[in-house]
């Protein structure tokens, strides 16, 4: 039986990196990593092998769904396993239980096999000085030379990161961490993972769609860095079982993972509000387990928000919104990573922007959504120093229990929700089109939402107008941050707000194939609703704090838009 | 050995929880900041929150505007392995946050509560058969609930969604005002059915607002609820509505009812709020309305009756 096809290209083993012993956890994982695909595939096993029934119902499920799959693909992997699948379901009614168990055991452990990534700290090495030279390559190859004597100076300015580093570090020491951030752009694993990689925080574990193992470069950096794969065709509950268990296990044991907890890059670009728990859980369920074990080992969660002032995918994503195509996809896929031309012009527009991206790790918190202190010790709201294992704890006992461990992890659904809320950064260009989208919305009063986006060009703002709103709402937006309830970019902190409207303007112009506003001298013009539809949508958690009072029912209108999603 | 159960509140739901409990055979520790005595066997009262924590489930016996104040106290002596549950039919600030919200934002707790339906605290101090809805995520807490007061004459039934049994409540304290209200201007029972129907359609309209599942409110903690309220005579919002009603001051009427009623508060409150998200709860304006002195009960009643009929 072969599940998958295309074994992983991996160095050599002439020269074996020995860690050391300040190393993360993950310089170990190759010799960890049978032990974790043994017991990930005793875990999901036993669960599907305690009677006969059960026994009955995995093997039909994984064998049905399999056969589907490969007959409709067609491809090399099907010519290899769809006999096996097919075999199994002609002979599951007579099998004996210990054929049906060993069939399941075997499954589970081939699955498992090909889920568990592969860590290799001298391609970890290699990755560090080579990514920031391929991606300054890309958006500005003049500076190359420069980049290649000392790397990161270009990409310094393009990209800042912000939050309680020291912090950060000093409790990846102390347990596990799992980054949890927001989700809009294919670019967001690559920016994240060097954005680690400069704040000196260890490399996670993250799950990486399949197709983005078939290009045998990316596949090599993926398979050699910890990334898992997922293979999004795969429906089976066996497969996500071994998925979640995979997560699970690496949580346990201690190393650093991510994922996108909205599951798939937010078409709409609204921050997330639903959480998809499946993962998330994973965090909470290594908790408990550990704990039970008698082995506690704490878990901290970092909600991170991502915040572009451009988006190279914006026009795909919004349109897909509007459509509502925007089917859950797996956590990372790789469906614009060919659109070279995109790449370029978005490199070489951030080159122009001062900080156009920022990543913000917010303050870690437990898995019951309590804040931790600076020695990741978790706090009442009070600011007490509170167990966190009394949380799986009843009358004594620590236990695991999945239906309350789902309850917490839908708490901190909420949690990180409020978090995400309070830690997203606003961008120039998101300022700018959220106050010429409320003009849109101000002139078309109850329109819906499809009738607005055909509004095209038809609503202008004269310049002065625009600058004084745009004025008013940043001072609001700074009142805001002073309470926590929001951040702004140091662009909006710093500069007058005529200087942010021609910023913002420039920005639009010339990166996406349509441009969103229209600077024609004394008028400016909502000449693409969607595209600003797209980039105002990061504020509408916000806009009736920010709306001054003629602009109170737009602002109303498009916060419903936000809860109505 | 079952632990203590813990009160925190000792007003008439407070007591007959702690009857309740005495009665299922466990010890209460009862915190009162008046130091009311409670006669009952296994029963402490204690002016200390630090003695209720002994307990494993706290139940919260408290009006919701002195909730985030009162969690806040007794959350300095709790931790993750406390279970709580409120039995206030309050919804607090213009954005309607629940009373379990206020508990799990203030205090260590996660596996909260809230215990609502149509169980008074008379049947609970009476021993008379009843029964209510726990809602939690947690069904530690629903069966915690059920060890410490459920018994022969006590049905406590059980539900994950939390905010719907929490809106219900509220908002059948707000309907049972309006019913009262339309008692005592002498409506028949046909009006007060109206009223009541559409209520609930509009309580329900608010939880869906706050994602609750409607479904809820067809059960105990909305029907159930208010049909205890209606066809019962106790009921306080009831008896303050009847005094409204009957052309009493709102202050004259309070004294009357004597008790801390939720939902006159609320009836502004959940004005404002559907009119921010974009719907309407014209029974809650109406109350609001009169409430305020901007119109007469006659001419918020004709407001009501001659608005637009559409599809039910």
């Amino acid at each position: 039986m072969k599940l998958f096809s295309g074994k992983p290209l991996r160095l050599p083993r002439l020269r074996p990196y020995v860690p050391k012993k300040d190393d993360p956890a993950i310089f170990w994982f190759n010799q960890d990593r049978d032990d974790v695909v043994r017991e990930v595939a005793k875990r999901v096993a036993e669960a599907h092998t305690s009677d006969r029934h059960r026994m009955e119902l995995a093997l039909n499920e994984v064998a049905f769904n399999e056969s589907e799959r490969l007959s409709k693909q067609r491809d090399d992997e099907a010519k290899e396993s769809l006999g096996y699948w097919r075999g199994i379901l002609r002979r599951v009614g007579r099998m004996t239980d210990a054929d049906k168990r060993r069939t399941i055991e075997n499954i589970c452990t081939r699955m498992a096999g090909d889920v568990a990534g592969n860590f290799d700290p001298r391609v970890y090495a290699m990755a560090e000085n080579l990514v920031p030279r391929l991606i300054t390559a890309a958006m500005s190859p003049a500076q190359l030379p420069q980049e290649i004597m000392t790397p990161h100076t270009a990409l310094k300015g393009l990209l800042s990161i912000e939050g309680p580093l020291d912090k950060l570090r000093h409790l990846s020491r102390k347990g596990a961490l799992v980054f949890v951030p927001t989700h809009s752009s294919n670019l967001d694993s690559v920016v994240l993972g060097y954005a680690l990689q400069r704040a000196k925080l260890p490399p996670v574990v993250y799950g990486a769609g399949k197709n983005l193992f078939t290009n045998p470069i990316i596949s090599f950096f993926m398979h050699n860095l910890g990334a898992y794969r997922v293979d999004r065709r795969v429906k089976s509950v066996l497969y996500k079982q071994i998925l979640k268990t995979y997560s699970t296990v690496m949580i346990e044991r201690g190393y650093h993972s991510l994922f996108f907890p909205g599951g798939t890059r937010s078409r709409s670009n609204l921050v997330e509000t639903k959480i998809k728990l499946g993962l998330a859980g994973t965090g909470v369920e290594a908790f408990s387990r550990n704990q039970a074990n008698g082995t506690p080992r704490p878990v901290f969660f970092i909600p991170t928000t991502i915040n572009y002032a451009l988006c190279l995918e914006a026009e795909t994503l919004i349109e897909d919104h509007l459509k509502e195509q925007g089917k859950a996809r797996y956590i990372i896929d790789d469906d614009e990573f060919s659109r070279v031309d995109k790449w370029v012009a978005f490199f070489r527009k951030l080159t122009a922007l001062e900080s156009a991206s920022i990543i913000r790790f917010g303050e870690p918190i437990d898995p019951f959504g309590n804040d931790v202190d600076d020695d990741g010790r978790s706090l009442t709201p009070r600011g007490d120093v509170v167990d966190p294992g009394t949380y799986v704890t009843r009358r004594g006992e620590a236990s695991v229990d999945t239906v309350r461990d789902q309850a917490y992890t839908r708490g901190l659904g909420e949690v990180l929700v409020e978090r995400f809320h309070a830690e997203t950064v606003i961008m120039s260009t998101q300022l700018v089109a959220h106050i010429l989208f409320r003009r849109l919305v101000r002139a078309t009063p109850g329109a819906d939402l499809f009738v607005r986006v055909r509004h095209r060009g038809d609503v202008s703002m004269p310049r002065d107008e625009l600058v004084r709103e745009v004025s008013d709402a940043r001072d609001a937006l700074l009142k805001l941050q002073e309470e926590g309830r929001v951040r702004v970019s140091p662009v909006l902190l710093t500069e007058p707000a005529e200087h942010i409207v021609e910023r913002a303007l420039a920005a639009f112009k010339g990166y996406h194939d349509r441009i969103a506003a229209l600077d024609v001298g004394a008028e400016i013009t909502a000449e693409d609703p969607t595209l600003l539809l797209y980039y105002q949508n990061r504020l509408v958690h916000y806009a009736e704090a920010i709306a001054d009072e003629p602009n109170r029912e737009a602002a109303q209108e498009i916060a419903r838009m936000g809860r109505d999603r | 050995m079952n632990p203590p159960v813990g009160i925190v509140g000792a007003g008439a739901f407070g007591q007959g929880l702690a009857r309740a409990a005495s009665r299922a055979g466990r010890d209460v520790i009862i915190y009162s900041r008046a130091g009311q005595t409670v006669d009952a066997p296994r029963v402490t009262v204690t002016g200390d929150y630090a003695d209720v924590a002994e307990a494993e489930l706290v139940f919260f016996a408290v009006p919701s505007t002195y909730m985030r104040e009162v969690a806040d106290e007794m959350g300095a002596h709790l931790d993750g392995s406390h279970l709580a549950v409120h039995v206030s039919r309050g919804l607090v600030g213009d954005e309607l946050e629940t009373l379990t919200h206020v508990i799990r934002s203030t205090t260590p707790v996660r596996r909260v509560g809230a215990l609502a339906g149509p169980l008074s605290a008379e049947d609970l101090a009476e021993d008379r058969p009843s029964g209510g809805i726990v809602g939690t995520r947690f069904p530690e807490v629903a069966d915690a609930v059920r060890g410490a007061i459920g018994g022969p004459k006590l049905r406590i039934y059980s539900t994950k969604d939390v905010v719907g049994v929490e809106v219900a409540s509220a908002m059948v304290g707000l309907l049972a005002l309006s019913a009262g209200f339309g008692q005592g201007l002498g409506l028949g029972p046909s009006t007060l059915a109206i009223m009541g129907t559409r209520g609930l359609a509009e309580a329900a309209r608010v939880g869906a607002a706050l994602a609750a599942d409607y479904r809820t409110f067809n059960g105990l903690a909305g029907v159930g609820d208010l049909m205890s309220a209606l066809t019962g005579d106790g009921r306080p919002e009831l008896l303050l509505g009847r005094a409204l009603g009957s052309g009493m001051s709102l202050e004259d009427a309070a004294k009357e009812a004597g008790a801390n009623i939720e939902g006159a508060a609320l009836a502004a409150r959940a004005t404002h709020f559907a009119k921010c998200r974009g719907f309407e709860v014209p029974i809650a304006a109406a109350v609001r309305d009169v409430l305020s002195g901007e119109c007469s009960a006659k001419d918020a009643l004709g407001k009501l009756m001659t608005r637009r009929v559409g599809v039910e």
